[in-house]
Parts: structure tokens; C-alpha cells; sequence
């Protein structure tokens, strides 16, 4: 019975057009019949057609029940919904590809956007059981999220009961020499059960054991796939080879799979991703007492069952002790036990949000344009459904017609739309500001044509259905009749048409004032005094190879002889070498004491260190505030200096005057050579372009404290990259076995710390562009249609002595009474949500009557110029055409 | 002509499967039967006869076959399959047991 059912099903499925032919031909065998009956009984043939058709009652209705009773007509229908709604696209093409481009570039835009939100937070972090890896951080009053001492690590590592697993690790990249020039590494030093931590085996050999951090046992490197394959052509018996990094043989132990992925770090921060090359054992020198030099970061696998929350606990309950035993350095800190994933991706959560708000407009306001075309077509097509309501046909079924029709349009612009997807992907992630996480994960992939097929289908349902329910209430009679223009429907349908279009100004102006807050945000940036002249400053950075140059003396006179080099270059002002650069992220702190005060309890002087040569200020253009600036002098055999920063001068020397001052970076100073003096205060850079003000800094003299990894500086007179090649045979002249790394121009430096303002701005402008575009459309829309609507009338009063002028106005202010409400609303809108953009914002409210204001006028002016058009056509509306019409 | 009635809810199809119990049928001829043999009274309507036809076929209780009217045009023909003749009868009996308790109540108030 059942199977009996499904088979006929199946057969009236597959054998569609023939079971029509079939019902066709019986229906009028019947009819036929039906004729010779009455004609038997001595009618006319004609009139006996007429009583037979009358007796039938309507065709459609019998058949559209005989499909029914077969049970197979949801399917049917469908493929037959979607043949007509086909041919009446063809039909129109104009409007179907407005329809389908409009919808497929708001679909598409929302696709590529949740391309970005699938591969940056949906996705799962590419490690085993990723939901326990967590970052370890120490945080403090003054410092809320800190790098870790090395010492408390081992304290960590041994005490803590939460972890199956922990590790530290730390920047520090190598240089490889051998064949040809040496190149520069992206490396990281790392404790045992690193990779542990992270669940990653080594494809061959194994990662290191305890006794690497042991001091003198870490010449050992394990290498990335990259590596392997580039540079040893994937040989397996690679383990045991012996390659020169940073001029000393390190022995291969271990070599990591493809899809070692970089956890991310804080400090030198590289991209995620497989962007490690080598990583050597981290080893603990020195005095274990030592707790105040924070400078490697945690990581760590929490134990089965355990909670992030278990384990913050337990490991300040370890920090309490430590806080005991070391007075001095541990005391006034927490530790900070964050999930990684949020470490991750947690800074990009609320742009991603944004953005997804702004196209989720987008899409909103296409919808909105959509159900207005369809309506504006209902109206065009009142004729055609009236027939058909006429023949019978059930309303359900017009608006089942009609829903397929819209479905159709925005499941082909949902197609569309996944095509430029692709595109709009491949340009996004080239235009990802360099630190966004996880870049690489961008795809167009499965979860993204899901997400695009779910819109698409909600897409057409949602401006679908309000039309095809509206036109289906076509009366019949009326529908028939030429004359339509005086209807209620229409009359009605033009209510909605307008709420509609006063819906989707007030959308776009929502977008609108959105990019306005960006473009300041992103000017603000970039006007700032960022506290250093950025143009025409050339960067590079070389590491000078620890068993060479170890002798500091060495070190010293390398950067001072590549200055002289570098200064009788061509076109170069002045040259120097700073441990950093600025807006580079660099962050390290060292507590000290100052001569003659004792901290306030619980809280330790600290300031961010630098190291900088004589010319570094003014090569980077850093003014000099009061004091001097380091000389050739401040070296080995001279009293130790230091040059402090104004926040620092302000922070810890309030009212007085910080030179002369002494501090020192022991505890217990006790000796005169223990003091370092300041001689010099220097202007403030911040730490990025939208830190809200400066930390405190100082600078040793590079002279003194010999640090053998400098970023070099040379301000010149013209185009800074065209210095590039004379400050790269200026260094290989002093010392040909280095690598010149990073070389680069300030202006570039620069350009990437506002990247991520410049992408938003970027993509919320175009986004808000295609907002205003598409609603302009909608708007035009309205007007042209009631200008049509009402020509007759233009007509008529134009007879009865109305000015053209007048008419033209009357047009331009009802595109005005829809533009102002939807500002309005926009307005209000912008009002209340303007708290989730103020994260992204830097030096402007979210309420900027300024951006109010523009955007008022710029939404105005584009209301008027798209009903220009139409007014124009009002206006020359013909008075005689119209009486005779009438 | 004789006033028509309407035809009680339920009651067409066991109309058409009694009038296909002496043999194969097209739909005109069925709905002309009905109105013969009721002089009159009952008159199926072409909108209910078809769907009903397509429904009961649907059912396996009848089925269609193309073949050759008395006038030589090509007309679909339906006849009972088995079970439609086992569903005649019990809707039959049941008809039956319906109508005179129908008739006895009527005739007892």
C-alpha cells in the first residue's frame, strides 16, 4: 500500500509533461462529450460549448485538484513555479539583473565577511583539544597583562597542580649562515614541553629535554617543515647535521610537521600561523633570585577536567608563596590564566562584529530595495495575477508563484555573490592589517556556501513575501479593469513603498555616520604628533652574533664605526641604532631604584628599556628636552648614563628636575658603579599611534650596555629607500657574515600601526557607499513611479495655470518627506548604538554633531539629486496629452 | 428536470467504485451512469469527479488504462483493482448499516 503510493508518487514525479498531456486529454475528452450532449439535445454548437464550459466550472482549479489529489504536486508545482518565474525573469531583464545585482553584491559581501568571522573565530584553533590550551600572564596595578620572569616560571612550572603540561617562550630570532648571504630567522626560544603543550609531535627526532636549559647545553635546534624542505631538501637524515646559526654550530635534533602553527605572542610579536622557522632551548642563566626582568611567555595545557578558572586559582595561590619567598620582585602581582582561543582572536572579535553589522545592513537595505521593486512590478503585473485568480487559481498558489519568483532572483544572486565572494576574500585578507590573527584561515569554504545558501533563501522570503501577499489580494474585477490607478491597493501599496524606502535612508544613514566615525578615527591617527618625525627615516636590523662580537668592547665599536660608515653616506643627516623602534610594539620593562626613595609597598618602579647610540635621537627625530643626549664618550670607562623620557621624568621626578638624578637596577645597590645618572630627557613617543599617552622610558647608552640586536636608523635628505643598498655594503663592509633584515622605511612602520583603523574605515566606507547607492535606487524608485502615477494630474493643473518650477518642487519635497524621517531615524539609531563602535574609535565621540550634520546633508543631497530626474519629467509633463487622455 | 441534490460528504467515491463494479469506464460515462441510474437526482460535478478519480487511483483502488471510446477517440478507462472491489464492499455494508440507522431513527422520532 504504502510502497504502491510511493511508486505512483515517483511515476507522476518523473513522468511529469506526460501526466499533464494525459489530464489535459482527458479533461477535454470530457468536455468534448459533455458538447455532444448538448448538442444532441438540440443546442447550437456554440451555445453548447458555453453551457459545457459553464457546467466544468474552471479549467485550473480542476486540474490544479487532480494534481493535488495525486499528491505529487508540491514538487511539481515547484518545478513549475520555477519554469514560469524563469520566463517571467527573462521577460523582464532590466529588472532581474538589477534585482540579482544588488542582491548579489550585498550576499556577496556578506559572504566574504563571514569568511573572515568562519576562519577567525569559528573555526577551531589547529591544535589537539585546542579548548585547553591556555596563555599564562603575571598582571600588576600598573601593568594588567605582563610577560613572565623566567624564575617564577620554574616556580610555576614545579608548584602548580592545574597543568598536564607547561612551557615558556620567547622571541629571538637566529641568523643562518653558510651558503650565500646569510638570512635572518624567525625564532623562538622555548622550555621543554613546548610542543607538548600544544599537542605536536616532531615529524622526525624529538623536542628538548631538560638538560637544554641548562646554560652551555643549548646548541640544539629543532627546525620547521619550511626549513627542511628549502634548505635541506627534505633529507631525513637530517637529525645529527650540524648548522652555523648566529655563527655557532647548532646540532638538529628535531624537525616539526607541516602545520606547526605559531600560538601567537605579545612581545615581538609574530604572525600566527606556520611563520616559525627554528626554535632553540630557552636556558635559565644566572641569579634565581633575580624576579624583576619579565621577558618570556607562558603557555600551557590545562589537566583534564580542570577550569580556567580552577586553574587562575590555583596558580595565584602558587604566586602568594613565591610573593613570601621573593619580597622584592613577585610581590603585587596575579596571574592571569587566559583561554588561548580568546588570546587569539579576542582583540578582532569587535571589529568582526562591526563589520558583519554594517553588511547585515547592506543585505537589509538590498532586501528593502528588492520588496520595493516587486512591488512597484505587482502593481505592473496586478493584470496578469487577476487573470489567473480569475481562472481559478487559488491565492495560495499566486503567492506561492510569486515567492518562487523571488527566490529564484536571490538564490541566482546568492550564486553571483559567492563569485565575487572569492574575489572580495582574496582582497580583504591582502588588505588584513599584518597583525590580524589567523589570516591564513581565510577561505571560501564549506561553512561559507551554507552560510550564502541560508541567506540567500531568508533573503528571498524576506522581501518576497510582504509582495507576493499584497498581490495576491488583487480583486479580480478591478485587476481586469485598465484603469488601476485609483485603486485602495495602490493607494496602499504607495504607503508601504514609502515606509520602506524611509527604512532603508535610515539604514544607510546609520552606515554613513559609522564611516564617518571611522574616516576621523583614521584622520585623528594620522595627524597625530606621533612624537618622532616618521618621513625620511630608513630602518633595518642586524643582530651582531653573540661569540664574536661577546666581548662588549666589540660590540660598541661595531656600531660606532657603522655610524661614521653610514653618516658619510650620500644624503644621510645623521644615523644611529636603538634596541627598537617605535610603534613596533615593543614592550620591555626592568624595575630600578631610585637614589634616596623607597617604593610606595606593592608598587616597584618600572619603566620600558631601550638602548640607543649618540645619533639614534636625531636620526629618528626625537627632541631633546633638557640635559643631552648620549656622546662617544659614555662608554666601558665612563660613569653610566641614562636618558629618560618626559613620562618618566613627570612620573617618578614630579616638579623637579630628573637630571643629575641617579637610579639603579640592582636591589641593593651598594657600590658607585651600581648608579647609572640621567643626563639628558628626551620628548615622548607612545607605544602605538592610539595609545592614549606615553609610558615612562629610558635609554642606556649603547656604548655601555653593548646589546648585539639593534634596529639602525639614518635620516637622509631624499627618499629614504633609495639609501637602502649604501646602509647594506655599509654593514657588509664591517662584517659580511650579517644578515640586514627588515629594511624599511619609517613611513612604512608607521603606515602598518594604523592599518587596522584604515581597514575598517575601508571596508565601513564602501559598505555605507553601496548603502546610500542602494537606497538611492530605492528612492528614485518611489518618486519615478508616483511621478508616472500622477502625470495626468501634472498634466492637469499645468493646464490650469500651475508653474513648471512649482511642480518640479512639489516632486523634490516629497523625496525630501521620505529623506528627512529616514535620517532621522538613522540619527537615533547611530545614538543608541554607538557604544559598540567606541572601542575602534580614537578622539571622537559617537554622537559627532560634526558627522551628524555631514551626514544629514550628504543623505539630503543624494535624495534630491536621485528624485531630480523624475521631477524633471513631472515638470514637463504635457497638459494637452492629458485632457484628451482624460 | 428533477431537483439535484447534493451529494453527502464521503459518499462519491463510493459512487464511482459501484458504478465500475461491471466494468472498465471513462470518466464521462461515469458521471453520466451516476445521473442515469439516480433518474436525475444526483449529478457528479466534472471539479469533484476528476481529483476523486485521481485520488482513488492513488489509493490502489482503481486503476487507468488508455483504450478507444465508441466513437474511436483514445479516452482513459478505470476499472476496480481487487482491493477496490474489497473496498466496494465494505463501504458498501457500511453504507448500508448507516442509512438504516438513519432510516430507523427517523422513522422512531
Amino acid at each position: 500500500m504504502m510502497l504502491d503510493d510511493l511508486r505512483f508518487r515517483t511515476r507522476s514525479l518523473l513522468h511529469h509533461s506526460q501526466m499533464e498531456n494525459e489530464l489535459d486529454e482527458e479533461l477535454r475528452f470530457h468536455f468534448d462529450k459533455q458538447v455532444e450532449k448538448f448538442m444532441r439535445s438540440g443546442m447550437s454548437e456554440d451555445e453548447a460549448k458555453r453551457q459545457a464550459r459553464l457546467a466544468f466550472g474552471t479549467q485550473e482549479k480542476v486540474k490544479e485538484d487532480c494534481r493535488e489529489a495525486r499528491g505529487t504536486s508540491f514538487l511539481e508545482l515547484t518545478v513549475d513555479d520555477a519554469r514560469y518565474a524563469a520566463r517571467q525573469l527573462i521577460a523582464n531583464p532590466t529588472f532581474a539583473l538589477v534585482m540579482i545585482a544588488t542582491l548579489a553584491l550585498s550576499i556577496g559581501a556578506n559572504s566574504a565577511i563571514f569568511s573572515v568571522i568562519n576562519g577567525v573565530m569559528l573555526k577551531r584553533l589547529p591544535y589537539p583539544q585546542p579548548e585547553r590550551l591556555v596563555r599564562i600572564f603575571l598582571s600588576s596595578k600598573e601593568f594588567p597583562k605582563f610577560s613572565l620572569n623566567p624564575w617564577d616560571f620554574l616556580d610555576f612550572r614545579a608548584r602548580n597542580r592545574s597543568f598536564e603540561s607547561i612551557a615558556a617562550f620567547t622571541r629571538g630570532d637566529v641568523q643562518l649562515s653558510g651558503e650565500g648571504e646569510p638570512i635572518r630567522l624567525n625564532g623562538f626560544g622555548i622550555t621543554s614541553g613546548y610542543f607538548r603543550v600544544l599537542g605536536i609531535q616532531p615529524e622526525i627526532g624529538r623536542e628538548f629535554d631538560y638538560q637544554a636549559e641548562v646554560p652551555g647545553n643549548g646548541l640544539q635546534v629543532v627546525i620547521s617543515d619550511r626549513l627542511w624542505r628549502t634548505r635541506f631538501g627534505a633529507d631525513p637524515s637530517v637529525i645529527g647535521r650540524k648548522v652555523t646559526l648566529n655563527t655557532q654550530p647548532f646540532t638538529i635534533i628535531g624537525v616539526m610537521p607541516r602545520g606547526t602553527e605559531h600560538p601567537g605572542n605579545t612581545y615581538h610579536a609574530v604572525a600566527y600561523g606556520e611563520s616559525v622557522d627554528v626554535w632553540w632551548p630557552f636556558s635559565f642563566a644566572g641569579n634565581s633570585n633575580n624576579r624583576g626582568s619579565h621577558f618570556i611567555e607562558g603557555i600551557a595545557r590545562l589537566k583534564p577536567g580542570v577550569s580556567v578558572n580552577q586553574a587562575g586559582a590555583d596558580m595565584n595561590a602558587v604566586m602568594q608563596q613565591m610573593a613570601r619567598e621573593h619580597p622584592n620582585g613577585d610581590r603585587g602581582w596575579t596571574v592571569l590564566v587566559v583561554p588561548l582561543f580568546s588570546e587569539v582572536v579576542g582583540s578582532t572579535r569587535q571589529l568582526l562584529f562591526v563589520l558583519l553589522g554594517a553588511v547585515g545592513i547592506v543585505l537589509l537595505i538590498a532586501c528593502v530595495n528588492a520588496a520595493n521593486l516587486l512591488l512597484a512590478r505587482a502593481s505592473a503585473r496586478q493584470r496578469e495575477i487577476a487573470v489567473r485568480l480569475a481562472m481559478g487559481a487559488p491565492r495560495i498558489r499566486v503567492v506561492r508563484q510569486l515567492l518562487t519568483e523571488s527566490l529564484l532572483i536571490s538564490v541566482i544572486g546568492g550564486a553571483v555573490g559567492l563569485a565575487l565572494a572569492f574575489g572580495g576574500v582574496r582582497a580583504l585578507v591582502a588588505l588584513l592589517p599584518s597583525d590580524f590573527p589567523r589570516a591564513h584561515d581565510i577561505h571560501v569554504s564549506g561553512p561559507v556556501f551554507l552560510f550564502t545558501l541560508i541567506v540567500s533563501v531568508l533573503t528571498g522570503i524576506l522581501f518576497g513575501l510582504a509582495p507576493a501577499m499584497q498581490a495576491s489580494r488583487t480583486d479580480p474585477r478591478q485587476g481586469l479593469q485598465h484603469n488601476t490607478r485609483t485603486s485602495t491597493a495602490s493607494r496602499n501599496q504607495g504607503r508601504i513603498r514609502s515606509a520602506l524606502v524611509i527604512a532603508e535612508v535610515g539604514l544607510a544613514s546609520v552606515l554613513l555616520i559609522g564611516a564617518g566615525l571611522m574616516l576621523r578615527t583614521f584622520l585623528n591617527l594620522l595627524h597625530l604628533d606621533p612624537g618622532f618625525q616618521e618621513d625620511h627615516v630608513l630602518t633595518a636590523s642586524i643582530s651582531l652574533p653573540h661569540n664574536r662580537y661577546n666581548a662588549g668592547e666589540l660590540t660598541a665599536q661595531f656600531y660606532d664605526r657603522l655610524a661614521a660608515k653610514i653618516n658619510a653616506l650620500p644624503a644621510v643627516v645623521s644615523a644611529g641604532a636603538g634596541s627598537d623602534l617605535p610603534w613596533t610594539g615593543y614592550d620591555e620593562n626592568t624595575g630600578f631604584t631610585i637614589e634616596g626613595k623607597r617604593p610606595a609597598e606593592n608598587e616597584g618602579n618600572h619603566a620600558r628599556y631601550h638602548m640607543a647610540t649618540p645619533g639614534y635621537f636625531s636620526a629618528m627625530g626625537i627632541p631633546l628636552l633638557e640635559g643631552r643626549l648620549f656622546t662617544e664618550g659614555d662608554n666601558k670607562h665612563a660613569p653610566q648614563v641614562l636618558i629618560i623620557n618626559r613620562a618618566m621624568a613627570q612620573k617618578y621626578w614630579p616638579g623637579s628636575d630628573a637630571v643629575g638624578k641617579r637610579v639603579s637596577f640592582d636591589d641593593n645597590p651598594k657600590k658607585d658603579t651600581d648608579w647609572l645618572r640621567v643626563v639628558g630627557v628626551v620628548g615622548d613617543v607612545k607605544d602605538q599611534p592610539n595609545s592614549t599617552a606615553a609610558e615612562p622610558a629610558f635609554w642606556m647608552s649603547e656604548y655601555q650596555s653593548s646589546q648585539p640586536d639593534m634596529s639602525i636608523a639614518l635620516r637622509t635628505q631624499s627618499d629614504p629607500r633609495q639609501a637602502a643598498d649604501g646602509l647594506r655594503s655599509a654593514i657588509h663592509s664591517l662584517d659580511p657574515e650579517l644578515a640586514v633584515a627588515d629594511v624599511k622605511s619609517m613611513d612604512q612602520v608607521a603606515d602598518a600601526s594604523i592599518s587596522t583603523p584604515r581597514f575598517t574605515f575601508a571596508l565601513v566606507g564602501l559598505f555605507a557607499g553601496l548603502a546610500i547607492l542602494l537606497a538611492a535606487i530605492g528612492a528614485y524608485g518611489v518618486i519615478a513611479y508616483t511621478v508616472a502615477q500622477r502625470t495626468p494630474e501634472f498634466g492637469l493643473r499645468l493646464a490650469l495655470g500651475a508653474q513648471r518650477g512649482a511642480l518640479l518642487r512639489m516632486v523634490l519635497a516629497q523625496s525630501a518627506r521620505l529623506a528627512i524621517p529616514g535620517i532621522i531615524l538613522g540619527v537615533l539609531l547611530a545614538i543608541s548604538f554607538g557604544r559598540v563602535l567606541q572601542t575602534l574609535l580614537f578622539g571622537v565621540r559617537p554622537a559627532d554633531p560634526m558627522i551628524l550634520a555631514s551626514v544629514t546633508l550628504l543623505v539630503l543631497i543624494v535624495s534630491l539629486l536621485a528624485s531630480y530626474a523624475p521631477a524633471r519629467r513631472a515638470a514637463r509633463a504635457d497638459p494637452m496629452s492629458t485632457l484628451r487622455a482624460e | 428536470m428533477t431537483d439535484r441534490i447534493e451529494l453527502p460528504q464521503g459518499t462519491l467515491d463510493l459512487l464511482i467504485l459501484r458504478t465500475l463494479q461491471p466494468g472498465a469506464q471513462h470518466g464521462w460515462a461515469i458521471s453520466e451512469r451516476v445521473q442515469q441510474v439516480s433518474s436525475d437526482v444526483l449529478s457528479i460535478q466534472q471539479g469533484s469527479l476528476y481529483p476523486a478519480l485521481h485520488r482513488l487511483e492513488r489509493r490502489g483502488w482503481i486503476k487507468a488504462k488508455w483504450g478507444t471510446s465508441d466513437n474511436n477517440r483514445r479516452a482513459k478507462y478505470y476499472e476496480l483493482t481487487p482491493r477496490g472491489k474489497k473496498q466496494l464492499e465494505v463501504e458498501t455494508e457500511a453504507w448500508r448499516k448507516l442509512t438504516a440507522a438513519v432510516g430507523q431513527v427517523l422513522e422512531g422520532a
